[in-house]
């Protein structure tokens, strides 16, 4: 569904403290209605205060917080219209799944007969029906997700919000309850922020993600943007699986390629370094944009950086093969599809070929 | 293998132990309930050669006893009633507040626990003598309310402790005010705690003699001080009838607490799940 431009929310340079640490620092951002976005980041990194800043539970020490135009500044919860999926659900165990799922409608004054069609309605769209007369402590986790979804979606919020919505699920139940809430997400059409500590759960439930370090945002973009140019070490690192490369831009550039040489001594071939202060820079490189190819080959068209390395472990993960190489700059991680077993041993010598294109180039920072 | 011989040692001793205490608490009330049926006129040798009811039936005919056991009722209605509206208010008011000092303040609320009773009942007659109160019930009113307030305070206490605050959120976010979301979820989930804490604000009340004697009159004075004067003054079995009746009362209050902790788990899975 294309974005339409409307913004359904918007945060202007908000600040909250807590003591002496700053949990949200000068966070930037908005939402447009029909867009799911991800606040990604490690434990710590602002992105659940910034939820409860929008639930209404925490109030900004500074900036401003819109809401379909309309300013959050002293609305309580309630006011607000936003839905909250917890992390644990927070079902209310003294009532049933259909009394759950009513809840937020018998606050806001449904008639009885129509309360009784909208939950009917929610518990097919979560595939429930039948189940109105449980309790919540006698489903299993996967179904009082789907009840708490449910309640959620049931009052027709202006904003979703989920809480790390499947880390209370194991992994292969996870996975599949992260494409059905995706599809019903887009089945009504839901304005959503998910915040998760799980880059899978970013890169696939989000139309852009946000990344969130010590209370700052580290980048925001597509999840394409964000795997493909990083804008620094930390958004590399924390997304996918990354190999660095550390050292100095070494000459001017030729037939339209940098050079960096590392600390080890070897010269990469690099695109525009940028203009940054120093020469130093990082270079980060995907595994699966690495190459691996037979020793005895010969060095590629210009462009093409190819190392020399030592097999020093193959790894079956059944669709994927990791090879880990030692290079004279370190450990190298080479993840390539399995389709006929791996192609090398342990111990053998081979050769890493990758194109400069692919190389990400970085300032190095303290990170 | 010298090891494992301690070890079973140990465990039998154990054992012996368990058997040891359970003699201890069962043996009195045992002899107390069989002595209360013995159908003799004086205290004999165990165990009595025929049973009756007759020591139920004289106390049942003694005003003496009567009046004690009904005010001990309506002093225990009375006073647990209103420590907890008391006890649950308070708890809810601190367990949402933070600030320094708080748990200071849970203590003294619950410091009538570590003061002796004698010295809470001698305290507030001279207290209650110097502002004018004489009336026996209210002087009794005011000391079981201050006995069994700490009850209803440290029960209700730990039934909020237990519950999940994201509950209170999840019935804010979708619409309820705080006060809608206190009767809608905060209360039925501490129900039981606080049922608990009222069964044994009421067993507390019922049993007190410490601050009630200090706090009696002439014409008021409650099932337990009758009991414990009426024995001075001439000793019968009808003492005996009237704590298995007391005991009764009690097992009567175990058995609905159970009850209700028995549907407690039923219901209470999700808030415990994390």
């Amino acid at each position: 569904m294309p974005p339409s431009p409307e913004t359904v929310i918007e945060f202007r340079n908000v600040n909250k403290r807590f003591g002496a640490t700053t949990a949200v620092d000068n966070v930037t951002f908005t939402v447009a209605a029909g867009e799911t976005i991800s606040l990604l980041g490690p434990s710590g990194c602002g992105k659940t205060t910034t939820l409860r800043l929008i639930s209404g539970f925490e109030d900004p020490d500074e900036g401003t917080i819109e809401i379909a135009g309309e300013s959050m500044v002293g609305k309580r919860p309630y006011e607000r219209n936003v839905g909250l999926l917890f992390q644990h659900y927070a079902l209310f165990p003294h009532m049933t799944v259909a009394e759950n799922v009513a809840y937020g409608l018998k606050h806001r004054h449904w008639p009885k007969a129509e309360i009784g069609d909208r939950v009917r309605d929610m518990l097919r769209l979560v595939q429930l029906q039948g189940f109105e007369s449980r309790r919540p402590g006698q489903m299993s986790g996967g179904q009082q997700q789907r009840v708490a979804l449910a309640r959620v979606l049931a009052t027709r919020p202006r904003l979703v919000l989920l809480d790390e919505p499947l880390s209370a699920l194991d992994a292969k139940l996870r996975e599949e309850l992260r494409l059905e809430l995706k599809q019903i997400l887009t089945a009504v059409g839901s304005t959503t922020i998910v915040v998760t500590h799980d880059q899978d759960e970013a890169m696939s439930l989000a139309d852009r993600i946000v990344i969130m370090n010590r209370g700052r945002i580290e980048q925001q973009g597509t999840p394409d943007e964000i795997y493909m140019a990083p804008r620094s070490a930390f958004v590399a690192a924390f997304i996918g699986r990354t190999n660095w490369f550390h050292g100095r831009i070494s000459s001017a550039p030729s037939d339209g390629y940098f050079r960096l040489t590392t600390e080890a001594g070897t010269t990469l071939a690099i695109r525009d370094p940028g203009a940054v202060g120093d020469d130093k820079r990082s270079i980060c490189i995907r595994p699966e944009r690495i190459e691996l190819v037979g020793a005895e080959s010969a060095a590629g068209k210009s462009g093409d950086n190819v190392l020399p390395g030592q097999v020093v472990d193959v790894v079956n993960m059944g669709a994927e093969l990791h090879y880990i190489i030692n290079a004279a700059d370190g450990r190298i991680m080479i993840v390539e599809p399995n389709r006929e077993g791996a192609r090398v041993r342990k111990g053998d010598g081979v050769k890493l070929q990758f194109r400069a294109e692919d190389c990400v180039v970085l300032p190095q920072d303290a990170a | 293998m010298n090891g494992r011989l301690l070890d079973n040692g140990f465990r039998l001793l154990g054992l012996v132990m368990i058997g040891v205490i359970l003699c201890f608490l069962l043996t009195p009330i045992i002899v107390t309930t069989v002595m209360a049926f013995d159908a003799r006129a004086y205290l004999g040798p165990l165990p009595p050669p025929a049973l009756s009811l007759r020591w139920f039936a004289q106390f049942f005919s003694d005003d003496y006893f009567l009046r004690g056991l009904s005010t001990s009722v309506q002093l225990a209605v009375l006073s647990v009633t209103i420590s907890l509206c008391v006890g649950v208010t308070t708890a809810f008011a601190v367990e949402r507040a933070s600030f320094a000092g708080k748990e200071m303040l849970i203590s003294l609320f619950l410091s009538p626990l570590l003061v002796p009773p004698v010295v809470t009942g001698f305290a507030l007659l001279l207290f209650l003598s110097h502002l004018g109160l004489i009336n026996g019930f209210a002087r009794l009113l005011c000391g079981h309310i201050i006995i069994t307030v700490p009850y209803t305070i440290r029960a209700t206490l730990a039934g909020l402790a237990g519950i999940d605050r994201s509950l209170t959120e999840a019935a804010l976010i979708l619409g309820a005010t705080e006060r809608r979301a206190f009767w809608d979820v905060t209360l039925p989930l501490a129900r039981t705690s606080i049922v608990s804490g009222a069964i044994f604000a009421f067993a507390v009340s019922m049993d007190d003699v410490a601050v009630s004697i200090m706090l009696t009159d002439a014409n008021t004075f409650t099932l337990p001080v009758a009991l414990i004067s009426s024995m001075r003054a001439n000793f019968d079995l009808s003492i005996a009838a009237a704590s298995v009746m007391l005991m009764l009362v009690t097992l009567t209050l175990i058995v609905i607490l159970e009850k209700f902790v028995g549907l407690n788990r039923v219901i209470g899975q999700g808030v415990f799940r994390s």
